[in-house]
Order: C-alpha cells, then sequence, then structure tokens
C-alpha cells in the first residue's frame, strides 16, 4: 500500500518526494515490500502449514537428546566421521587456496597495472575479464558440483575436494582481489619505481602487507569448509553430515545426538581457532563488507596485533602438513580425472544437454520456480536478520555485565550454524507439510547462526569510546549501548544482511534437494531422471537468479555504507 | 665530461586539464646536490615523478642518463630506474615487514624471483643490509618490525633500501615533512654525508627552506608549475623566496 501511494506521488512532486526517497529510503521501501511478497509465496498464510502428527517424532527427538547413544562402536564411528568431514575441508580448502591466490592476482587490477608501464595509462581492464570468467564457477553451489563430478567421476572422495575447491577457489578469488586492490601501494609503487620487476615489487612491496588479511579470511574460509563439508556428507560423500542424515532417517535418534554434538565440537573448535588466529593477525572481523579501507578500527586492531613472522610461518607449516595427511587419510584416487571413462562421460552428458530445453511451457515453469526460490531466499534472510541481529547483541562479549546471556546466545548461534540447512530442513518436516515453508525455514535457522556470530563480532570490534563517554557523563549503560553502540554497528549488520542474502539465495538449491521447493527440487528431478537439456536450462535459471540477487544485494548496501 | 645525470627540455605535463609543469628545461649534471623549492602544487612531485621514471611528459623530452624513456622498452626502462633511488615523504616500506626485508628491498631489481621469494624465508645479504643500517645510524633495527619504529626511524630505513639500491642519484620527495625538526636536521645531513661519501648526485624536494641554503648547493625555485629560478644556492636572494611563496602574484 504505502508503495503505490509513494509511486504515485513520486510522479505529481518528483523533486520533493524524490530526494526523501532516495538512498537509505528506498532501500528500506523495497525491503519492506519485497518481505511482504516473500511471505505470501512461501505460504505463510496458508491455513494447513502444521502436520499435527509431527509432535510426537518431534518428543521423540528431543527426549533423545537426554540419552545419546554412547557405546564404543558408536562413538568410534562418530570420530572418524568427524576425521573424515575435517579432512575433506582441509583438502577443499586448500584446492580453494591455490586458486583463489592465482585467480585473485589475475583477477586484481594491481597485478595488471604494475605489469604496465605506469605512464601507459589504462585503456583496457584485463582483470575485469578474469573476475567475469569465474563467476560462472562461484555461481553454482557446491552441492551442485558434488552431483554433476560424481556422474562424471564416480563416487570418490576426488569428487567431494573437487565439489568444494572449485566454487571456494572462485569466491577466494574474488575476495583476494578486493584484499589485494584495497591493499595501499606506496611501498609497491616505490618498488617499481626504483626499477624492481612487477613479480618482485609485488611480492616485496603489496603481498606481505596483504597477507595478515589474506590468511584471516582463508581461516573464515576454513569455518566455511567444514560446513560444506558436512552438507557434501548429506547428499553423499561421507562423514558427519551422512552420518546425521543415516540417524534421521531410521529414527536413531540418540545417534543423531551423538553425531550432533560432535559436529558442534568440530565447528566450535574450528570458529574458536579461527577467531584466536585472526585476532593475532590484527584482522578480527571475519568478512569485511563494506568497510572503508584504512578504516580506523581496522587500522587499529593491525597496530594492535605484531604477530611474529615466526608465528605465520608457524601457521602456514601446521596447514600445510594437514594436507597430505588429510590426502592420505581419505585417498582421493586422482587417475580418475585423466580415465578415458570420465572424458567419455563428460563429452556425453554436453552433447546431451544441448540445446537447453527452452520451449514455453518449461520456460513458464522456470520463471514460476525462481519467482518461488527469489521469496525462499527473501524469507529466510528476513527471519535470519531478525533473530541474527537480537541474538548478536548479548553474543557480543563487551554488551551484557552477566556472563549467562552472553553464553546463552553463543551457544545457541553455535547449534543453528553447526547442524546443516538440510538436516534442519528435515527436522522441520517433521512437523510442516511439504513446501518452500519448511525450506526456507532451515535456511533461516542456519544462517542465523552464522549471521549473528558476525554481527557479534562487528559488535565487539567496535570503537568503544563513545560508549564510555556517555557512560561517564552519566547514562546508565543500557541507554549508553542504545545511543553510541548500535547505531554505530547497524550499518555494518544491514550490509552483512544483504551479503548473507546472496549465500541463502545459493542455498535455497540444497533445501530443495530434500523435497523443500524452488529449482533446488526441480534440479533434483531432472538429475534423477536424466533430463540434461532440462537440467541446463534451470542451471541457467539459477545462474540468472544468483546474478540479479549478487546486484540487488550490492546495489541496497551502497547507500548504507 | 660524460653526459648530464637529468636533462628536461620544454617539458609540459598536463593532468586532463590541469597543467602540473610547463616549459621546464633544466640539467643536473653528476654529484650536483640540488633542492627543489616552492609552494604546494608548484610541481615538485611532479618533477621528481619525470625524473624516476614513473610519468612521462606530455610534451617536451626528457633524458635519464642519457636515455630518453619514453622510447625504452619496459625492461630498459627498468634498468634505467634501477640507477635512480627515491626517498618519499611517507616512507612507502612496508610495515609489516622487518626492516631488514625492507632494506633487502633495494635489491629487488637485480634478484631473481625465486631469490626473493628464499629471502623472504631466510634473509640473504644480511651483511650488506646491516652495512647499510649502520651507515644510516640504527644498527640495532636489523629484526625490528618496521611500524614499531618511529617516523625518522623509518625514513633512516627508507634511506637504507635506496642504499641497499647503490643508484647513480637519490631523489627525496620531501623526505622531512613527516619527521620532527631535530630528526629533520639528522635526515638532511644524513643524506648529504652519504651522498658524499658515495658519491651520489642528489635532487631533493623541500619545504624548509633554511636546509636547502644549508645542505645543497643549488636551488631551483617553482611556482604554478613554471621554474622562477635556477641558481647556486649563494645566490638566492630572501625576497626571492618571499616572492616564490607570496599567496597571489601582482602580475599573474
Amino acid at each position: 500500500m504505502s508503495a503505490s501511494s509513494a509511486t504515485q506521488h513520486t510522479s505529481a512532486l518528483p523533486a520533493a518526494l524524490r530526494s526523501s526517497l532516495n538512498g537509505a529510503r528506498l532501500v528500506a521501501l523495497v525491503t519492506l515490500v519485497a518481505i511482504a511478497w516473500a511471505t505470501t509465496q512461501v505460504g505463510l498464510w496458508r491455513g494447513d502449514l502444521i502436520n499435527g502428527g509431527g509432535w510426537a517424532l518431534v518428543q521423540q527427538f528431543f527426549a533423545a537428546a537426554l540419552r545419546p547413544e554412547l557405546s564404543a562402536d558408536f562413538l568410534l564411528l562418530t570420530l572418524e566421521s568427524t576425521l573424515v568431514t575435517f579432512a575433506y575441508a582441509i583438502c577443499g580448502l586448500a584446492l580453494s587456496l591455490v586458486i583463489g591466490l592465482a585467480g585473485g592476482l589475475l583477477s586484481s587490477e594491481v597485478w595488471w597495472l604494475s605489469h604496465r608501464r605506469p605512464s601507459a595509462g589504462r585503456p583496457e581492464a584485463p582483470w575485469l575479464v578474469v573476475r567475469g570468467a569465474l563467476a560462472v564457477p562461484r555461481a553454482i553451489h557446491e552441492v551442485i558440483w558434488g552431483l554433476f563430478l560424481v556422474r562424471i567421476l564416480g563416487l570418490d572422495p576426488l569428487v567431494a575436494i573437487l565439489a568444494l575447491g572449485i566454487p571456494f577457489g572462485a569466491i577466494t578469488a574474488k575476495v583476494f582481489s578486493e584484499i589485494l586492490d584495497e591493499t595501499p601501494r606506496d611501498a609497491l609503487r616505490g618498488l617499481l619505481n626504483s626499477g624492481a620487476p612487477a613479480g618482485q615489487a609485488l611480492l616485496y612491496g603489496l603481498l606481505p602487507r596483504a597477507f595478515p588479511n589474506l590468511l584471516s579470511y582463508s581461516f573464515y574460509r576454513l569455518e566455511c569448509a567444514i560446513r560444506s563439508a558436512t552438507v557434501l556428507g548429506v547428499i553423499g560423500a561421507g562423514g558427519l553430515g551422512y552420518q546425521v542424515l543415516l540417524s534421521l532417517q531410521s529414527l536413531r535418534y540418540g545417534e543423531m545426538w551423538t553425531l550432533m554434538a560432535a559436529l558442534i565440537a568440530l565447528s566450535g573448535a574450528t570458529d574458536w581457532l579461527s577467531a584466536r588466529v585472526r585476532q593475532t593477525l590484527g584482522a578480527p572481523a571475519r568478512l569485511e563488507v563494506n568497510l572503508a579501507p584504512g578504516c580506523d578500527a581496522q587500522a587499529a586492531a593491525l597496530a594492535r596485533a605484531t604477530p611474529s613472522s615466526r608465528t605465520l610461518l608457524g601457521l602456514l607449516a601446521v596447514g600445510a602438513a594437514l594436507v597430505p595427511v588429510s590426502l592420505i587419510y581419505i585417498r582421493p584416487d586422482f587417475g580418475r580425472l585423466l580415465s578415458p571413462r570420465a572424458q567419455m562421460l563428460l563429452g556425453q552428458m554436453a552433447r546431451e544437454m544441448l540445446p537447453p530445453d527452452l520451449s514455453a511451457e518449461n520456460l513458464a515453469r522456470l520463471l514460476q520456480l525462481s519467482s518461488q526460490t527469489l521469496a525462499m531466499s527473501i524469507f529466510a534472510i528476513a527471519v535470519a536478520g531478525a533473530f541474527g541481529i537480537v541474538l548478536a547483541q548479548p553474543a557480543a562479549r563487551q554488551v551484557m555485565r552477566a556472563r549467562w546471556p552472553y553464553w546463552l546466545a553463543r551457544g545457541w548461534l553455535l547449534f543453528c550454524r553447526a547442524i546443516p540447512a538440510p538436516v534442519w530442513a528435515l527436522l522441520f518436516l517433521f512437523i510442516m507439510f511439504p513446501g518452500p515453508l519448511p525450506g526456507a525455514l532451515a535456511i533461516a535457522v542456519h544462517n542465523l547462526g552464522i549471521l549473528g556470530r558476525l554481527i557479534a563480532e562487528a559488535v565487539e570490534n567496535v570503537d568503544q569510546r563513545p560508549m564510555r563517554a556517555l557512560q561517564q557523563g552519566g547514562a546508565p549503560p543500557a541507554h549508553a549501548f542504545l545511543y553510541s553502540t548500535l547505531p554505530m554497528t547497524i550499518p555494518q549488520s544491514l550490509a552483512y544482511i544483504f551479503y548473507r542474502w546472496e549465500v541463502c539465495a545459493r542455498e535455497t538449491v540444497i533445501v530443495g534437494f530434500v523435497g523443500a521447493g524452488g529449482l533446488g527440487r526441480l534440479l533434483t528431478e531432472q538429475l534423477s531422471s536424466f533430463d540434461y537439456p532440462g537440467l541446463l536450462s534451470t542451471l541457467i535459471a539459477l545462474f540468472a537468479l544468483t546474478f540479479i540477487v549478487d546486484a540487488l544485494s550490492a546495489a541496497a548496501r551502497r547507500p548504507i555504507r | 665530461m660524460a653526459d648530464p645525470i637529468f636533462e628536461l627540455h620544454k617539458v609540459t605535463v598536463r593532468y586532463g586539464a590541469f597543467t602540473a609543469l610547463s616549459e621546464v628545461s633544466l640539467q643536473v649534471a653528476a654529484g650536483e646536490r640540488v633542492a627543489l623549492i616552492g609552494p604546494s602544487g608548484a610541481g615538485k612531485s611532479t618533477l621528481l615523478g619525470l625524473l624516476n621514471g614513473s610519468l612521462a611528459p606530455s610534451e617536451g623530452q626528457v633524458r635519464l642518463l642519457g636515455h630518453d624513456p619514453t622510447r625504452l622498452s619496459t625492461r630498459a626502462l627498468r634498468r634505467i630506474q634501477r640507477q635512480i633511488g627515491t626517498v618519499y615523504q611517507q616512507f612507502h616500506l612496508v610495515p609489516n615487514l622487518s626492516v631488514i626485508h625492507n632494506v633487502n628491498a633495494g635489491h629487488l631489481g637485480r634478484w631473481s624471483l625465486a631469490r626473493a621469494m628464499l629471502s623472504l624465508i631466510v634473509p640473504l645479504e644480511r651483511q650488506g643490509a646491516a652495512r647499510a643500517l649502520a651507515n644510516v645510524g640504527i644498527a640495532d633495527k636489523l629484526y625490528a618490525r618496521t611500524d614499531t619504529l618511529s617516523g625518522g626511524q623509518q625514513q633512516r630505513v627508507a634511506i637504507a633500501r635506496v642504499l641497499a639500491q647503490d643508484p647513480v642519484v637519490i631523489l627525496a620527495d620531501e623526505p622531512i615533512s613527516s619527521v620532527d625538526p631535530e630528526r629533520s636536521r639528522e635526515i638532511m645531513t644524513l643524506l648529504r654525508e652519504l651522498c658524499d661519501r658515495f658519491s651520489k648526485t642528489l635532487v631533493v624536494s623541500l619545504h624548509a627552506i633554511e636546509y636547502a641554503y644549508s645542505h645543497c648547493e643549488r636551488m631551483i625555485g617553482l611556482r604554478a608549475g613554471r621554474v622562477v629560478f635556477d641558481l647556486p644556492a649563494g645566490q638566492v636572494a630572501p625576497g626571492m623566496i618571499e616572492a616564490l611563496y607570496r599567496i597571489r602574484d601582482a602580475d599573474a
């Protein structure tokens, strides 16, 4: 309603209203309308949402939390599965870092400019070409990569490593190129001006300076890799995700709680380690969306941290040693990459895919499912964002004096993010009828855990002096918080939420695989019925959707910087 | 005698519509100590950019050590640039590297990529770096993290980097504008002594005129992109300095 009246007025009173509608207000208005639309699309207002028959199962499920399966055999299995998931994450991460470093350099402006004479001007931008090429693997979710590669390479740990490494590599390349481009170039320029070749100048003038940020982001990717390795397990790669799914489907809830405890321990330990390392590196924010380069908080953190080169090299050495150990543990068969069978299957698949199914009937279906997928992602991020912002405040170390809200909020956030979205979806399906809503809720709960942590860190890293100044002026802590810390962190929190929306849009696919609607469900059907032309058209639709969401998210973040 | 170190003939540099230098002609001979003076925006940094080969003239000719940089391949230009060391106002060091790596960065023009990588793990040329640091008076800081040093010390590291580079000529772009007055004198004296001892040419842009008189033998006054005077330091009268910095010229 407010939208239609506003647009009418814009045409009648252009100047006055347009100026009050631009930027942040426009984003807020569009966001509210979009959320309202999404709630109708996912069927929130339909009557028959709750499947009353499922409550007994839910009771059994929660009752089992008190009786986890603790037999020696099962504990051993849990340990093995945990190690498998961890090893997948390490190998996938290693591959993604190799791709990320090479791709990041090649898609950074600074790499190309240092290979060119400074006085040559900048007629063309080859880095944009590389960036464009990397957008394709990035837009496709790990799970889709996994299902594809399984068809070509057969069931082998290699599939999990590639499925994780390729899209993660493309994402890492994008972030690495941004880090490299935002690193101050004065030292680099100085070296180039004194006649150093580009490679050497980058090695001494730019990479050391970017290194703490690159390493810090790599540790953030480790957290993501653990979660993704779990999800890949759900689709058959083995490890914790697979065991959780098995126990859930055979209704052995006691086992499931044991496995979930392992999952939470693994995820929690990784997150804790990563936070510690990033603290030492002086780059405490795990993900820097929308921060102006060289802003105060960042500079202050970098100045505080003085990691010795011994610490850095030690971290690198441990990381490098973990890779061969993990490879030996999971034994991927790299020979499969070059096997004639794989090439034959790849060729066959490519031939069968073309041309994509562009019949009017299929296009209409794709359009309808795309809009459903979009609605799921909007609904999911709205729920995740709302609860994430609220839970993040007590989860920030300095906000509350009492310790119990901190641990409660932290624990709940960890629980939410440690359980993979497909498992959340299956849990929601206990008590809800299949459809887009349980899928959207599953993504919401999982992402709520991630968002809450991101925002809590933003709150912890904000400048504390304004808050202290207000308290010294006699304001009670809660009031001071409302007038300093909260407003100071709102832009960053919103930026995280919009950024996370991009991830949610990709993840709608994975809940689709457990029957939760949208393009993901269609993709599953097409994969199992070998409908490759249909599959390709669905992938194209997904791809387009991802691009639209990324563009909207970037546009929405701009005015709230 | 040999070619002049630098030779500019009617050089103009434009950034879009803005003219940073217009029709500047000058020569710098080996062994000279030249001060560039003039108000902010007069074109001192642009002139230094031309001299270290990072800027190309819009019009006119530049010769660096006898070569026209616009006609050189990138590789050949780099070979010339190795002979020209620059010290910057903001030091242009990598803050989170050890001092020794920042000093060794002066060798990069001669080092292969593999050698450069190796040296980041096991520092090479330790004695050379130690000597360069001893020459700038901070021998004990070899393994300190660069950003733990004071501004004056960091400028010394930047000078040590130039010593490691071992160029024919040292350019200094307002080297003392980021350090306190006492440090300023030390840095200027250090630059003069090093240039004397290792027979290097020095071109330094300065805001502090007293050092132009006390530490250089020639002064070039720039204003609005033009050379106003180019004289031995002893012949620059106080009135000429005043005219150079006057807010608005009567005839402008």
